[in-house]
């Protein structure tokens, strides 16, 4: 894919204090005024913790039932390399 | 405009050396994040945000003095921001931009009313209102995801070129996203902007931008479909006769149209990019950035007086500054492409080159 260096950077990005609750509900308002997402997915980084590499591969979300990041567990706090990321309906068309 | 051109060379040291020290000339500001598009390229619409009221706009512009001469008031939808036109007349009072900039998708019935406000509180400026068109009939809609948005699209459009005819300062264009969804009729897209009455057509490429929340998506055409698109524009730009600035400035959107080209198949910064010491983005909740593609957290303006010099003088600034030097990013962007060509000497004597091509008022 085009531009896999934003990708990476943004993983490595220092993450608010208020990362999951903004952008979980910036997610649910997204599926609230009928926007292209459907959900939310969870996107390890490659270093993750384990609790992170338990999580379901690609599951799909409802913004109410995400996981929070850092993970409880993560040792890496604020640095956790995870990301959400939205799932829009062109990209599950089904 | 001279003035812009007098200050490359300062740029240019300031970018290698960092002295001397000097404020931005090409500066975005978003006061809010809200829009009602809900476009297939942008989740921007999404996000909601501690905003700086109009008063502490009005300190960070006042940091500002008369540096930036290009300011680009973005969203959202900027024309639904509540304060527009206090933002641009403040911007216009304590700057003096040469230019106000400001992208729009035409559906609020207001549009007309608040530009021609913004155009006569700002009359030394010149006003330029870029209407998105994604494609043409219910193509437009769909991609903007709004019913009914390309009809209000034409009348919004219409409307202005009326109040165009009062307002000299004021220049109503078209801007269209070359995505995925659209990439393959952008030849219906050309051909309505070229019979819209609009003074100027322009195009950029989508993209993942942090900003918008779209890093990862699958909204960014392949390489060979945009040079085919490129091509296409470039046909089209070298069909026309231009004059006065518009030659330069179309020559310019060429010279952009080829780097887009050569940056998605390098997947290389093509050439320096300057954004972070020539254009900078202040973003809704006062945050600054030195683009909103990678939108690296530079301070808040909130936690430093309202001080934009603080923030773009201090330390935090420089470990960016010294990525985007090493090339650790690439991209189309073009606020900050066009910003980056006018210090690019290769590009600028390809653009003199153009110009001076004798009868011919296009770039060839």
């Amino acid at each position: 894919m085009a531009f896999d260096w934003l990708d990476r950077f943004q993983h490595r990005l220092e993450k608010e204090p208020d990362y999951a609750r903004k952008s979980l509900a910036a997610y649910r308002l997204g599926m609230k005024a009928k926007g292209s997402i459907v959900g939310v997915m969870v996107q390890p980084a490659p270093e993750c913790c384990d609790a992170a590499r338990r999580l379901p591969a690609g599951k799909v979300y409802h913004p109410d039932q995400a996981p929070n990041l850092p993970l409880p567990d993560c040792p890496q706090g604020r640095h956790c390399q995870c990301l959400y990321r939205p799932v829009m309906s062109y990209q599950h068309p089904d | 405009m001279l003035g812009v051109l007098l200050r490359i060379p300062a740029f240019k040291l300031f970018r290698r050396l960092g002295r001397p020290r000097v404020l931005p000339l090409n500066l975005t500001l978003s006061p809010s994040p809200k829009c009602n598009s809900r476009c297939l390229t942008c989740n921007i619409w999404i996000k909601r945000e501690y905003e700086l009221t109009l008063e502490e706009w009005r300190k960070v512009l006042a940091s500002l003095g008369r540096a930036p001469y290009w300011f680009t008031i973005s969203g959202g939808e900027p024309l639904m921001y509540r304060h527009v036109v206090d933002l641009a007349q403040s911007a216009y009072e304590q700057c003096r931009p040469g230019v106000i900039n400001i992208p729009t998708n035409a559906i609020l019935p207001s549009i007309p009313e608040t530009v021609e406000r913004i155009a006569r509180s700002c009359p030394q400026s010149q006003v330029i209102i870029n209407l998105s068109l994604d494609g043409v009939g219910e193509k437009h809609d769909f991609i903007r995801g709004v019913p009914g948005n390309f009809e209000k699209l034409e009348q919004c459009l219409e409307q202005l070129r009326a109040v165009r005819r009062r307002r000299k300062n004021l220049t109503v264009g078209i801007h269209s996203v070359v995505s995925v969804f659209n990439v393959d009729h952008l030849d219906e897209i050309i051909a309505y902007a070229d019979r819209s009455g609009a003074d100027q057509f322009i195009t950029e490429i989508a993209e993942p931008r942090v900003e918008l929340d779209t890093v990862g998506l699958p909204i960014t055409p392949d390489a060979e479909s945009y040079a085919k698109a490129a091509d296409r524009l470039i046909r089209y730009v070298q069909s026309k006769r231009f004059r006065g600035v518009s030659r330069i400035t179309e020559a310019l959107r060429v010279e952009y149209y080829k780097l887009v080209k050569r940056v998605l198949d390098e997947q290389d910064q093509v050439i320096a990019c300057y954004a972070g010491w020539v254009s900078a983005h202040i973003y809704a909740d006062g945050t600054v950035w030195p683009c909103c593609v990678r939108g690296d957290n530079l301070g808040n303006l909130r936690d430093h007086n309202y001080d934009f010099k603080e923030i773009w003088f201090g330390k935090k600034i420089q470990a960016v500054r010294s990525s985007i030097a090493a090339k650790e990013c690439h991209c189309p962007l073009a606020n900050a492409a066009y910003t980056s060509m006018l210090h690019d000497l290769a590009t600028l004597a390809r653009v003199g080159a153009r110009l001076l091509r004798r009868g011919n008022g296009m770039p060839g």
